[in-house]
């Protein structure tokens, strides 16, 4: 009993590290910019895309390395041109939370069905980054689980201490309180948005190129990698990184023992309530801020 | 304003009555199937069979002197108003002389196509769908399904995983199937046929489609330490991450997969990895040599123009075209429903594994010219090993130990 | 728009419409077409007066749908209840489940908003095709296949003879558009624009804004119920299908190609959406795609939908028309 408590607790880990993974990138746009990415599920599978179309048809010299170098420009310049070009257009409206949730919504649509066009509608498979298990004790885990178990932990608290420790991270958290005051003490108000976009598209494209060599890519994946991670940013308080990393460990958790005890069916509904009992508590989740 | 909806319907007006294209000396062929979607992979299956088909009827100068046109339509998720719509455009609006689909939408589908007369093949495999034909079989007599339903193939997985030659370590099965009616059927017939054995089920569990991360459950097999573990999921990536992380830590268990091992990814993913693996196929053609020398015929000129292996439903899909192109054939007349049906329901057809011919309830049941076909993965290839029915031993194919069984 | 204005917009549309079955009764294509314009016209209208009008991010708009289809099915195939009654009692179902899912989510900040009400959305699945949902008779995941059809004054409408459903949807659709076109022109009305023009001075008039997003909301799920129930018992099949991302885009995009917000131009959008879905649809997958761009290029460009610019070049016109009236 005991032992098969260490191993789903391992796979709450494993669950917890993969969400922390898909839900940095929204939960920092939607922090500082206010804008929902309703296509951020899709950006995640042109991470999956943009390492297949490297390696397998291409074969890029350097593999996994040489993506992940040729990934960090791409993403950054394909937020930072998004950002500009179909988001801060809208910003100027009352309603334009709205309008950005409907663009991006047409953009998913768009992006998620330029992939089937392209690719096909079959899913495809990446080459894994490494091969191979470890065992601890009693427990087998797969290297690359602990690969990303490292990374989404490290890169979470890494953004955290960014945004808290220094100017350019305080500036950034001074356009999410109060863009207009922002922009008076000289913070370069549509730049940050700008770049938080583009960062925040990084992020997703690199959880996409990690998970989806975990899993595949899967041309209609992306809803569903959207409401998870949306799941876990609203449960975490919508803009708090620390929160957002609270919840995707929690909810990877429940996951794993609630389909452990219960079973599988009933994990969506376990967790479903959790969300509503949690924001009928706390209106703004764990910790999101007043 | 009141102008705008004017120019709005004027404008459907037009669009709908100009679309249709008429020529004359064409048979229109309805091909509903899955195009985009989840069930988009599966779609591309059964439209490579038809495509085949209609290219080879073609290319000998057509049906009754005549070409087949083809009409597809894409099904998308099955919606219901989908799935009639498909249904009114290609029977009610172009007049097609018959509809081919595959998947498309387990009952709702022959509702659908019940209202109309061309012969209708579908590959719902799954009761429900039975059961809205045996509700009213004269409303529903252009009704065709392709394959056998869930439970039919469940019992023929029973018998196979009976009759392998190997000596079961104990009397204990784990079975965990989708949450859709195929799973169910089939998961609700194996576990009523191993109890009655005297089997224990000792974990039966229905999962939602998209679970890649199989810990929990995987913990409570290595507790059972089963001898059959049966996965019945018709989507390839949750069955591809189960064999992942069950073969880390394997439990002594002969792995079968029942449909689950014919989507096409499974075996291009796992390659080698997935030696030892049971499954099976439905109105299949066995692998790698095929029955006959007509039938290697076809499977080679598969392989060339799609350069993969004939996946499931490819080759049930592209004999209804055939079938129904004979019935056609025999009665002169491509819109004579009633003798059509008729011909269809009567005479049989005489396919690339022989003579075969539906059955009770229209459905082309097991037979020996559509067997249901048990394979192992050998060498990252699909291995006969299995015909049902009768259940007999295919060619000289034989059963090898998966490599994770410890004596 | 001014009351007069959009009465006689609807007006128009809808006598329109009215005659359609003269030229097409025969096309059962064309017919499932149109009744499915007036079916989505109305569910999507309700949506834009959540959405656009009180301003309420609401997501779960496919859900209270489908919550009002399986409602009515299951009434009148496990308990035998003469559809005519059970499409009404969908419709309350659905608006006190309206209610329901409003009291907690009202006071939330937008985006929590959808996610709760997408919440709902999202657990219908399991919920109906798992234990719960068969013990209350949703077939599972197999769906409802045997939904009886309307039986009214001897006639039976369903699927089968589509022009007397036709009339059944018209009637009905004629009468729910009334009563939104009524709400939006009320007092409730006047209460929204002044809530959204600034929601502390209309407080301290007295306005509660929680009071009137529920009564909204509870009225628009009513509506939204009944449609769904007598989409149910048109097709006569129902399953959890309905609940893919297909319909949630599809009504989406009538908003935002109507204009959010500028009602009645979802009703239009609701023409050109659904007409557009099946001029593409030859095209297979590039028909999601099409439509995406087409969203996107519309909320950049044409930010109030396809009917304000119609407006604009159509306004020295209007004038005439409703002068001489």
């Amino acid at each position: 009993m005991f032992l098969e408590i260490i191993e789903v607790f391992t796979s709450g880990l494993i669950n917890g590290s993969v969400y922390a993974l898909m839900a940095v990138g929204l939960t920092l746009v939607y922090g500082v910019t206010k804008a929902f990415n309703f296509a951020y599920g899709s950006f995640y599978n042109l991470g999956g895309y943009f390492a297949w179309v490297l390696l397998i048809p291409l074969g890029v010299i350097g593999g996994y390395f040489s993506v992940f170098f040729m990934a960090i420009p791409f993403f950054f310049i394909v937020g930072y041109l998004l950002e500009k070009v179909l988001i801060s257009p809208l910003r100027k409206y009352d309603d334009w939370e709205m309008k950005v949730m409907m663009l991006t919504l047409g953009l998913s649509l768009f992006m998620d069905f330029g992939y089937q066009a392209i690719f096909g509608p079959r899913i495809k498979s990446l080459p894994g980054i490494i091969e191979g298990t470890v065992q601890v004790g009693e427990v087998v885990l797969f290297q690359q689980d602990i690969v990303i178990f490292i990374l989404s932990l490290s890169g979470m608290l890494c953004f955290w201490w960014i945004l808290n420790n220094t100017r350019t991270g305080m500036a950034v958290q001074a356009v999410a309180q109060n863009p207009a005051g922002a922009q008076i003490v000289g913070i370069p108000k549509d730049f940050i948005f700008a770049a938080t976009f583009a960062i925040s598209t990084m992020m997703v494209g690199f959880g996409g190129i990690l998970l989806c060599q975990k899993n595949f890519v899967d041309p209609m994946g992306s809803t569903d990698i959207m409401i998870k991670a949306w799941v876990i940013t609203a449960f975490g308080g919508m803009g708090s990184i620390r929160g957002s990393l609270y919840a995707a460990f929690i909810l990877g958790m429940l996951e794993a023992f609630v389909g452990w005890y219960f079973g599988m069916i009933h994990v969506q509904i376990a967790t479903l309530t959790l969300l509503l009992v949690t924001l009928a508590i706390r209106p703004r989740g764990l910790m999101g801020r007043e | 304003m009141r102008k705008t909806g004017l120019l709005a319907i004027i404008f459907t007006f037009v669009m709908l009555t100009t679309t249709s294209v008429f020529a004359a000396d064409t048979i229109k062929v309805g091909v509903p199937l899955a195009a985009t979607g989840a069930y988009a992979g599966s779609g591309d299956n059964y439209w490579k069979g038809i495509e085949m088909a209609i290219n080879e009827i073609n290319k000998g100068g057509g049906l009754l002197g005549k070409q087949l046109e083809v009409i597809r339509f894409d099904s998308q998720e099955f919606a219901p108003e989908v799935v009639m719509q498909g249904a009114n455009y290609l029977c009610g609006k172009m007049k097609v002389a018959s509809v081919h689909a595959g998947w498309a939408g387990w009952g709702q589908d022959i509702r659908a196509y019940g209202k109309y007369d061309a012969p209708f093949f579908c590959d719902d495999g799954a009761m429900p769908a039975v059961d809205v034909y045996k509700s009213d079989p004269e409303k529903y007599y252009n009704t065709y399904f392709i394959t056998d339903t869930g439970g039919d193939q469940a019992n023929s997985m029973f018998n196979m995983l009976t009759a392998l030659p190997y000596e079961y370590p104990n009397k204990k099965i784990v079975i965990i199937n989708t949450d859709d009616a195929w799973g169910m059927e089939v998961g609700d017939t194996l576990s009523k046929q191993f109890k009655k054995i005297g089997w224990k089920v000792a974990k039966r569990e229905t999962v939602p489609y998209g679970i890649n991360e199989w810990g929990p459950i995987l913990t409570k097999i290595r507790r059972i330490n089963p001898a059959i573990i049966h996965i019945e999921i018709p989507s390839s990536q949750e069955v591809i991450t189960f064999f992942r992380q069950f073969i880390k830590q394997p439990t002594n268990s002969i792995l079968s997969y029942g449909w689950s091992i014919t989507p096409l990814e499974v075996l291009t993913t796992l390659g080698k990895d997935a030696d030892g693996i049971v499954g099976e196929m439905p109105a299949g053609m066995p692998a790698p040599k095929a029955p006959n020398a007509k039938a290697q015929a076809w499977v080679d000129q598969y392989m060339n123009i799609y350069k993969h292996p004939v996946p499931a439903g490819s080759w049930i899909a592209y004999t209804s075209v055939m079938v129904w192109a004979d019935a056609v054939k025999a009665v002169g007349d491509e819109y004579d429903f009633k003798a059509v049906n008729k011909h269809l329901k009567e005479a049989g057809y005489d396919g690339l594994q022989g003579k075969m011919k539906f059955g009770e309830n229209n459905t082309l049941h097991a037979q020996p010219a559509a067997p249901i076909v048990h394979y192992q993965v050998q060498d990252g290839k699909l291995v006969a090993l299995f015909t049902d029915p009768p259940l007999k031993p295919y060619g000289e194919y034989k059963f090898q130990m998966p490599r994770w069984i410890k004596k | 728009m001014s009351l007069k204005r959009m009465i006689l917009t609807l007006c128009g549309f809808y006598c329109v419409m009215g005659i359609m079955p003269l030229f097409f009764g025969g096309t059962d294509y064309i017919m499932n077409i149109l009744i499915m314009i007036l079916i989505w016209a109305v569910v999507a209208s309700c949506w834009d007066v959540i959405m656009g009008f009180a301003g309420i991010f609401s997501f779960g708009q496919v859900a209270f749908y489908v919550i009002g289809a399986y409602a009515s099915a299951i009434l009148s195939v496990s308990m035998d209840i003469p559809p005519v009654f059970s499409i009404i009692m969908a419709g309350v179902i659905t608006g006190l489940v309206g209610v329901l899912v409003g009291l907690p989510c009202l006071r939330l900040a937008g985006p929590y908003v959808a996610l709760v009400t997408f919440a709902v959305h999202m657990t219908l699945v399991p919920f109906l095709r798992g234990p719960l949902g068969r013990a209350i008779g949703s077939g599972g995941s197999q769906g409802i296949l045997t939904i009886p059809p309307i039986k009214l004054f001897g006639l039976a409408f369903s699927s089968d003879q589509l022009v007397p459903f036709f009339y059944l949807t018209f009637f009905l659709t004629i009468i729910c558009t009334l009563v939104l076109v009524l709400m939006i022109k009320s007092y409730w009305g006047t209460a929204f624009l002044a809530l959204k023009d600034s929601e502390n001075f209309a407080a301290s008039l007295g306005i509660s804004a929680f009071k009137y997003k529920l009564m909204v909301f509870a009225l628009t799920s009513f509506i939204t119920g009944l449609f769904g129930a007598l989409y149910a018992h048109y097709v006569g099949m129902l399953s959890t299908k309905m609940l893919s991302m297909d319909v949630f885009t599809i009504l989406m995009i009538m908003m935002v190609i109507g204009g959010i917000g500028k009602y009645p131009g979802v009703v239009v959008g609701a023409v050109i959406t659904v007409t557009l879905s099946q001029l593409l649809a030859p095209l297979g997958m590039y028909r999601p795609l099409i439509m995406g761009a087409i969203v996107v290029v519309l909320v950049l460009f044409l930010r109030d939908g396809i009917i304000s610019p119609i407006i604009r070049l159509l306004s020295p016109l209007q004038r005439v028309v409703v002068e001489e009236e």
